[in-house]
């Protein structure tokens, strides 16, 4: 029986998808059978970031629908033979999810992989309760910003309401990763520290991600940035990966210009 | 180039922002899911004994405490 994860954020674009597919793959990488699901009905994505969007035939609710089985729906990766993945529908809006089909999905995948992650859409509409609601475990992205962090207690709030989890009496266990961190910015005092966003969030830290135009760059090509390991955020994505399957890594400070050796601390006086 | 050293740095602007209007927001939006069922049976019970007005139930945080506060006002 695996584990399954949403990945939540209450604002849009702060790095969802793209943390759900580098987590998906890193937890394949480090030997994990892992589905990913793309939740945000309508506005499919997680195909492009993965390189996967020619490969779609068959969609997360038409296997919902039974419209044809979850063995035809679901697409395996040609990067690594343990990550799978379920294409959100493009056609259909949010509203044609229930809980009854969101609950059989979520049960039918979780006993065939020991993770299963799941990428909400971007507010805390039905769509992100139904992606929440079956969840054993949540991670939620900001960015190191005012309104970001303000969208993500909210959605926290209604995880603790809305949860299975919680409902049965127990903790749904919350995660948080910083994204988007711009070292030079925290040390100047323009940025918020982790440990602010930490302290007003009051969850548990799961991993830092540096700001990196390799992201982007990943996602032109369809390979999450994990994939790159000289990449500074796709560092940070298989330190956390390594985290989620059971590894303890050190949290490295990526919140300084001075980590990464005598150019970057040079670079660092000049700012 | 210097000037920010005289004003407080935009982060801690931020932290302070972020601190009150999240706690405002925890304080309105914060409900039990039970809260509506709570309500109405609490008017049964009541009623049984006084004519009831209004009935106000609220959830309330102090620190890291939580309660229910309510308010039964009785119709003269």
């Amino acid at each position: 029986m695996g584990t399954v994860i949403a990945v939540i954020s209450g604002k849009g674009g702060v790095g969802k998808t793209t943390t759900t597919a580098n987590l998906g793959l890193g937890l394949a990488l480090n030997g994990k059978k892992c589905a990913i699901v793309d939740f945000d009905i309508g506005q499919r994505n997680l195909d492009m970031i993965i390189g996967l969007e020619n490969r779609v035939v068959y969609d997360m609710v038409q296997v919902m629908d039974e419209e044809c089985t979850m063995s035809q729906a679901i697409i395996k990766s040609k990067v690594n033979e343990n990550l799978h993945f379920l294409a959100a529908s493009q056609t259909k809006d949010k509203s044609v999810l229930c809980s009854q089909k969101v609950e059989k999905l979520v049960s039918d995948l979780k006993a065939e992989y020991d993770f299963v992650i799941l990428d909400s859409p971007a507010g805390i509409e039905s769509g992100f309760e139904h992606t929440i609601e079956f969840a054993d475990e949540a991670i939620i992205v900001v960015n190191p910003e005012v309104s970001s962090i303000r969208d993500a207690d909210r959605a926290i709030g209604i995880l603790d309401a809305k949860s299975q989890k919680v409902k049965q009496g127990h903790d749904v266990k919350k995660y948080l990763i910083i994204n988007r961190i711009n070292p030079a910015m925290v040390e100047s005092g323009e940025m918020l520290k982790s440990d602010d966003i930490l302290d007003i969030l009051n969850i548990k830290l799961l991993g830092k991600i540096p700001e990196d135009k390799n992201i982007i760059d990943a996602s032109n090509q369809g390979k999450p940035v994990i994939l790159n390991e000289k990449s500074p955020a796709g560092q940070a994505y298989m330190r956390i990966a390594k985290r989620l399957a059971g590894q303890s890594v050190p949290f490295e400070d990526v919140e300084s210009t001075q980590a990464g050796g005598v150019f970057k601390k040079l670079a660092g006086i000049f700012k | 180039m210097f000037g920010w050293l005289n004003k407080k740095k935009s982060a801690s602007v931020a932290k302070d922002r972020l601190t009150v209007a999240i706690m405002t927001d925890r304080a309105t939006n914060s409900e039990y899911p039970f809260m509506n069922e709570l309500k109405a049976e609490i008017i049964e019970v009541v009623k049984k004994y006084v004519e009831v007005k209004e009935i106000a139930i609220k959830k309330e945080m102090e620190n890291d405490m939580e309660a229910i506060s309510i308010d039964i006002q009785f119709s003269q």
